[in-house]
């Protein structure tokens, strides 16, 4: 995580050599992509921690490690997954060292008090996916959450979370099935009848 | 075996995230969701993941790219410090461990009662059989020995670590 850098600190680094800490990606193009990005993966760490907290301290850290991993890509879609792997392994480290509480202990607490807007019927829908997702494993939150929020390919999502392309498929199908029964499928039945 | 994907599921996502489902949608769409497991869920599970993905979204304040930008250079720059800081460290126990040495020497060349000490303790083990000590104590030598190896060991973990 960032600590408070004092004054002594910043003198004593820019009398370092300007190029200690330099990163293959300039300001510029890191800037833009960063302001296109940020809050979808803000977004994807706050889902898949349940904590607004972790989701920002972490999406800082993913972009240092972005930045620092200092790899070439060959597209923005594939700069765009490298983020998503590093944002999802943070996750991942950090739910392994007991930072996170657990999922079910945050719905309702955390997530739910971001405003759902003045839509009808919105701040019941957000609350209803925050309390089912709270009772999804984290891999099938993200999995979720990259498909139908991220609009990402079975392809990409695989890469993110490190899972095998061929499986996929049906680890999605479990994942949406049992959401989908948390949230009450017979209510789209209906309506589609 | 249970299918697992439905031809019809791109059209039904399309249509919610596109605000048509489910009353602006193709009527023979509305009828095939009906019956189908896959695209009932994907109605069910899209358009809730898309409206919760828009709230967050227009909600959340994120640092401005500027900031995190400079942070990150002057973390860069620190870790770099860091890095370049533990070679000299390592050289540093070299020579304190080389001073030491050669301090020790001048010592026992110097020093009469250590020379003594030293006759002394050559004539003590002029008949020390060191082969039938070993299988007597091989238990006890091969565990100091272990010992000998894991600390260093450990000690180097540790500061791998760090």
């Amino acid at each position: 995580m960032f600590r408070e850098v004092t004054f002594t600190d910043v003198n004593r680094l820019a009398s370092m050599d300007e190029t200690c800490g330099a990163f293959v990606m300039d300001e510029d193009t890191f800037r833009a992509f960063y302001d296109r990005t940020a809050r979808g993966v803000w977004a994807y760490l706050a889902r898949i921690t349940g904590d607004r907290q972790m989701a920002d301290d972490l999406l800082q850290e993913a972009f240092y490690r972005f930045l620092r991993a200092d790899a070439t890509h060959d597209s923005e879609a594939h700069r765009r997954n490298s983020l998503y792997r590093i944002a999802t392994n943070l996750a991942r480290d950090a739910r392994r060292r007991n930072l996170l509480r657990p999922a079910a202990n945050v719905a309702g607490h955390d997530i739910e008090t971001i405003s759902a807007g003045d839509r009808p019927g919105a701040p019941e829908r957000s609350a209803d996916l925050t309390r089912a997702m709270s009772r999804l494993k984290p891999k099938e939150r993200a999995m979720l959450w990259l498909a139908y929020a991220e609009g990402a390919t079975h392809q990409e999502i695989a890469d993110v979370l490190g899972v095998r392309a061929s499986s996929l498929k049906a680890m999605l199908f479990r994942a949406r099935h049992k959401l989908a029964g948390l949230l009450g499928r017979q209510e789209v039945k209906n309506a589609a009848r | 075996m249970q299918p697992v994907e439905c031809e019809f599921e791109a059209e039904v996502l399309s249509a919610v995230l596109q605000s048509r489902w489910p009353e602006r949608a193709d009527p023979a769409l509305q009828a095939h969701v009906a019956d189908c497991t896959i695209c009932s869920d994907v109605a069910a599970v899209a358009g809730v993941i898309e409206d919760a993905r828009e709230e967050m979204r227009a909600e959340v304040v994120v640092p401005d790219s500027g900031r995190v930008w400079w942070l990150a250079r002057v973390r860069a720059r620190q870790e770099a410090a860091k890095t370049a800081a533990r070679p000299i460290t390592a050289t540093q126990m070299i020579a304190g461990a080389c001073a030491v040495g050669l301090l020790g020497a001048c010592f026992g060349a110097t020093s009469a009662w250590f020379q003594d000490a030293l006759r002394w303790m050559g004539s003590a083990f002029a008949g020390f059989d060191l082969a039938g000590e070993l299988m007597a104590h091989g238990t006890i030598v091969l565990g100091m020995a272990g010992v000998l190896l894991l600390v260093p060991f450990a000690a180097w973990l540790a500061m791998r670590r760090e």
